[in-house]
This record gives C-alpha cells, sequence and structure tokens, in this order.
C-alpha cells in the first residue's frame, strides 16, 4: 500500500500550486458494478453446494444420483419460469446470457430462412447480441438497427416502419446494459400481435431481458415475446448458467448438438449445482424484488442528488424516468472514463466505463454514441451500478472520494483549463458547490 | 534494490500522485499533440534556459497510460540539457511508468512525439 509522505504533500503543494491534490491509496472496497454480475447471495450458495459435494450426479443418469439431480434441475426450471411467468418446459438452460442470446437469433434465424433474411434490432444490443446480428449482416442478412435518440429509448413507430414482409425477427433488449434505460417492449409484443393478425406468420419477437430479469417484474404472457434472455450472476447467482424462454410452439435450431437435454434443444450435461443456484437466485428475486429495488432506488437517487450538487460538467446518460432502479451513468465532462475508474479503483471503488483505448484507438461506447453525445461525453462516461447490499455509508464513501477524483484529473486536463479560460466569469471546472 | 516500487506500483504511483501537472506562466516552448486515432491529448510546457529545461509542466487528456506518460515525462527532462532531451526514447518513457503492454504504448509515443514537437517550436523561436 502506498502511504503518501507528508514531505511529499509539501513538497507538492509548495512548488506547483495548480497541482492536482494527491490520492491516498485505502483499501476500502465498494462494490458499484452490479450490471456486470452481482456477489453470491449465502442462500443461493447454500442451495448449491450439495450438488457440488454429495449429490453430484449426472442429470441424464438413470440411477438414484441422477434422479436426484434431475429433479434439482426440474425445479430450478420452475423457479426460473416463475420469475417471467412461463411455464417449465419453456425454460432451456445455457452457460449464461451470451449464449442465450446466441441461440435465440441463430437459431430462429437459421430455422426461419427461408421466409426472409431480414432482422429488426436497436442501436443499443449488448455485444452479444450485436455481435450475432453483425455476423449475419456479414453472411448477407438485411439488419435495421433501430435509432434511440438521446434518452435511449426506441420508438414503436420506428419498430413499425421498419417491418417489412422479409422481417423474421425483431431483437430488442428490454433494459439496456449501460445505462439502464427500458424499452417498450410489451408495445412491440402488441405489436407483432397485429402484424399476425395481419398474415405475417412468421415474425418472432426476442427480447434480451439479461439486466431486467430479477429487476423487472415480467409476465411472458402479456409480454408477448417469443423468446427472451436471462443471466443468473446478474441476479446474485455464479457465473455460469443462464436461460432461454421458448414460447411453446416456436421452433429454433439448435447451436449446440449432440445430447438430448433440453429438449433436445440445448445439448451438453447440465451444470447442476449452477442450475440450482439460478433457481434459488430466482426465487429469491421474485420474493425480494420490491424491496430491493427500493433499496437501490433510494441509495442511486441520493447519489445521484448529490454528485449533482457537488460536481459541475455532468450529464447524465439515457432516460432517468425510464429506466432500471439500481444504474447511473454520467459523463464527466473534461476526462476519460478509463482514467476515472483507475483513481476510483486505486480508493476500492469498483465502476464501469464502456469506452475502451487499447493499439492506439479508441472504441467509445457504442450506446453513449447512439444518445448523440459527442465524443468527449462518450469518453467520460462511467456505469455505477448499485446492489441489494450496498449501504448508505458506501455511498457516502463514493461521494467523497468521486469529487476528489474528478477534480484531480480536471486539474490534469487541457480541456478543462482550455474551457476555463473560454469561461472566466464561472467557477473552476473541477467542483462546484458544496 | 534501487527503486523499491514496483512496475505496478510505478504506474499507480504516476496516476495518484502526478509529477509537474499544470502548466508554466512563463513558458518559451509550448506543444500540443493529439493521437488522431484513439484522440488522447498531451500538452507540455517549458521553460528553457541555457540550453536546459528549468522546469516543465503537463496537462494530458485520455487513457490513464497517457497520463502517466505525461507525468513521467515532464519529471524527467526538468533538469536536462535541452540536446540529451532531444535523445529521449520512448523505451525510457516506458520503462519510467513500469512498463506498458503493447497495446499501450502509444501513450509513450505521444509524450516522445509532444517533447520532439516542443523542441523544435523552440528551436524556431529561438534561431535552434
Amino acid at each position: 500500500m502506498l502511504t503518501p509522505s507528508a514531505s511529499r504533500n509539501k513538497l507538492v503543494g509548495s512548488r506547483f500550486s495548480d497541482a492536482p491534490a494527491e490520492i491516498s491509496v485505502v483499501m476500502r472496497k465498494v462494490y458499484l458494478d452490479h450490471s456486470a454480475t452481482t456477489p453470491i447471495d449465502s442462500r443461493v450458495l447454500e442451495a448449491m453446494l450439495p450438488y457440488l459435494t454429495e449429490k453430484f450426479g449426472n442429470a441424464s443418469s438413470v440411477h438414484g444420483f441422477g434422479q436426484e439431480a434431475q429433479a434439482a434441475v426440474d425445479k430450478a426450471r420452475r423457479q426460473v419460469a416463475s420469475l417471467i411467468g412461463a411455464r417449465a418446459n419453456e425454460i432451456v438452460f445455457t452457460s449464461g446470457g451470451t449464449e442465450a442470446n446466441n441461440l435465440a437469433i441463430r437459431g430462429i434465424c437459421e430455422a426461419a430462412e427461408i421466409h426472409g433474411r431480414h432482422v429488426i434490432t436497436s442501436a443499443i444490443e449488448h455485444p452479444s447480441v450485436r455481435g450475432v446480428v453483425d455476423q449475419l449482416e456479414k453472411d448477407g442478412w438485411e439488419i435495421t438497427r433501430l435509432p434511440v435518440y438521446d434518452d435511449g429509448v426506441v420508438r414503436l413507430g420506428n419498430v413499425r416502419a421498419a417491418i417489412r414482409p422479409d422481417t423474421i425477427l425483431i431483437s430488442v433488449m428490454m433494459a439496456n446494459n449501460e445505462i439502464g434505460t427500458i424499452q417498450r417492449v410489451t408495445e412491440i409484443g402488441e405489436l407483432l400481435h397485429e402484424e399476425r393478425k395481419r398474415g405475417h406468420r412468421h415474425l418472432w419477437f426476442h427480447t434480451d431481458a439479461v439486466q431486467a430479469a430479477g429487476r423487472l417484474s415480467i409476465d411472458v404472457q402479456t409480454l408477448g415475446c417469443d423468446l427472451l434472455s436471462m443471466s443468473a450472476h446478474k441476479m446474485y447467482a455464479p457465473k455460469g448458467s443462464g436461460a432461454l424462454f421458448i414460447r411453446r410452439g416456436v421452433r429454433l435450431l439448435p447451436q449446440q448438438v449432440g445430447g438430448h437435454q433440453e429438449r433436445e434443444r440445448r445439448a451438453g450435461t447440465e451444470s447442476v449445482a449452477n442450475v440450482v443456484a439460478f433457481g434459488a437466485a430466482a426465487e429469491l428475486a421474485q420474493n425480494e424484488m420490491n424491496e430491493r429495488n427500493d433499496h437501490t432506488r433510494r441509495l442511486r437517487d441520493r447519489f445521484e442528488t448529490e454528485v449533482e450538487r457537488r460536481i459541475s460538467n455532468i450529464v447524465f446518460n439515457g432516460n432517468r424516468e425510464q429506466r432500471l432502479p439500481h444504474v447511473s451513468n454520467i459523463s464527466f465532462r473534461f476526462i476519460e472514463g478509463e482514467g476515472l475508474l483507475i483513481h476510483l479503483d486505486m480508493q476500492g471503488v469498483a465502476v464501469s466505463t464502456g469506452s475502451a483505448c487499447s493499439s492506439g484507438t479508441l472504441e467509445p461506447s457504442p450506446v453513449i454514441r447512439a444518445l448523440g453525445r459527442d465524443e468527449e461525453l462518450s469518453r467520460g462516461a462511467i456505469r455505477f451500478s448499485f446492489g441489494k447490499d450496498n449501504t448508505e455509508e458506501e455511498v457516502d464513501y463514493v461521494l467523497e472520494v468521486l469529487p476528489r477524483a474528478v477534480e484531480s484529473l480536471r486539474a490534469l486536463s487541457p480541456l478543462a483549463r482550455d474551457a476555463s479560460r473560454r469561461d472566466m466569469r464561472s467557477v473552476p471546472p473541477a467542483v462546484a458547490g458544496g | 534494490m534501487n527503486n523499491p516500487l514496483s512496475y505496478f506500483e510505478k504506474f499507480r504511483n504516476h496516476i495518484s500522485r502526478p509529477r509537474n501537472a499544470g502548466e508554466l506562466s512563463d513558458a518559451n516552448a509550448i506543444a500540443e499533440e493529439t493521437n488522431p486515432v484513439c484522440g488522447d491529448r498531451l500538452r507540455l510546457s517549458l521553460r528553457i534556459r541555457n540550453g536546459r529545461i528549468e522546469a516543465a509542466r503537463f496537462l494530458a487528456y485520455g487513457c490513464p497510460p497517457t497520463l502517466a506518460c505525461g507525468s513521467a515525462i515532464a519529471e524527467i527532462i526538468e533538469g536536462m540539457a535541452i540536446d540529451d532531451v532531444a535523445k529521449l526514447s520512448k523505451n525510457e518513457i516506458i520503462a519510467a511508468v513500469g512498463g506498458l503492454p503493447s497495446r499501450k504504448q502509444h501513450a509513450a509515443s505521444l509524450a516522445i512525439e509532444t517533447l520532439h514537437a516542443a523542441l523544435a517550436k523552440y528551436a524556431v523561436t529561438n534561431g535552434g
């Protein structure tokens, strides 16, 4: 651990009046990256542990060990189905959200190619959707990527206008992973229903609910989607398990073959312990959803109010009403997100940025760019995502270190310096207010 | 051991305690270079007297390696003769921040390019 010495403090202070404040390195840990992954709930761990030890059977085996494992998988399937109002046999377990998204999109497109080669999606999908769709485009499919405007929300009129006779799939996420905006998926489901009544039979609707499941109340019967992806580790279960809801009667081409598991829709021995954990986590999420959401919303809203009061030149990304209750995405002008991330990390605060700089090229977050933000704001975006176990004290700590980290980086920034010169009437752009 | 800091700690140290940050009001050589691809920026302001860099300050916008390299180069060149400064290499900057993965070494290149730009400006205005 580095401990700034008194002499160093004195040296910095006396030589350079415009030098940034030193950042002390402390070991307090605050995890504000729950959209990336969540810690495992102790009750979930307790539920899965027997399946890592004495209950180790293969769910496909006929003997007692296998039957025990199969029963556990069946229970988990009912628990996960219940979370979204589905039937148990409409749930296919996968290795995670990415596989679920791949299976949904490739599976439908390969099965229904004869009816058309046009897919509608949004400009802010997760890379696991974006990547598949990009690959389809390379293979000659036509893709319509719907804009989201500055609020990060797809317009229903644009969905309607994009539908063509050869459209076979609409894939629009339920809630965005970077800014948390909630899409109007129920209305898209209704639109699909209307289209089908008009005779457009070969059109399916997939929604990536990896961020939404366990946080939003979902009922696939009213939602009207045909396919819905989920991931266990976003709801306090371990990484390595996900699920795809496939509405009864929807046919897709399996992407993994060579086994009869998951009703021939996904071959491979079930990861029983992970599936059990997913089931337990889904049940807990369903039972505790309101409580968790009230808690994270309260923390998030207080955090945002205070950030707005303490730090100038910030922009909130995405519609602040129509979004997940645990996400806050903020662009800090004049600084780069990765630098802020490192500064916060050195003080034990874990956050996330959608941009990445490598090999001399910058990949600004496509999500923030899709909001119409300029390059500077896209580069300066940070996602804070709260969880059920975060505390008010942790938020206080982040509110203490964040303004200092921003101030330090802005003190180094030529953009901040130039902006300050342009507008001498204002306070320095680093920190305003209390 | 000459340096008690590990490579990773050297980098962190430059990020948490940037050296020579800011601008000089009496600079006689200022340059700002931008990486045209990633948009990272580095501004160096130097006060050069009698063939020596009396003072150097930096400002940087970009990823952490750009900030660290800006800090490192401003620290290294202060007090050096400009003939020696002109010979500084990218690898010396990389070493000063404790090493950089290859995908981040453009940050050190930007630091050297900015330094050369400042020295070139000084040469033009001072007939050097």
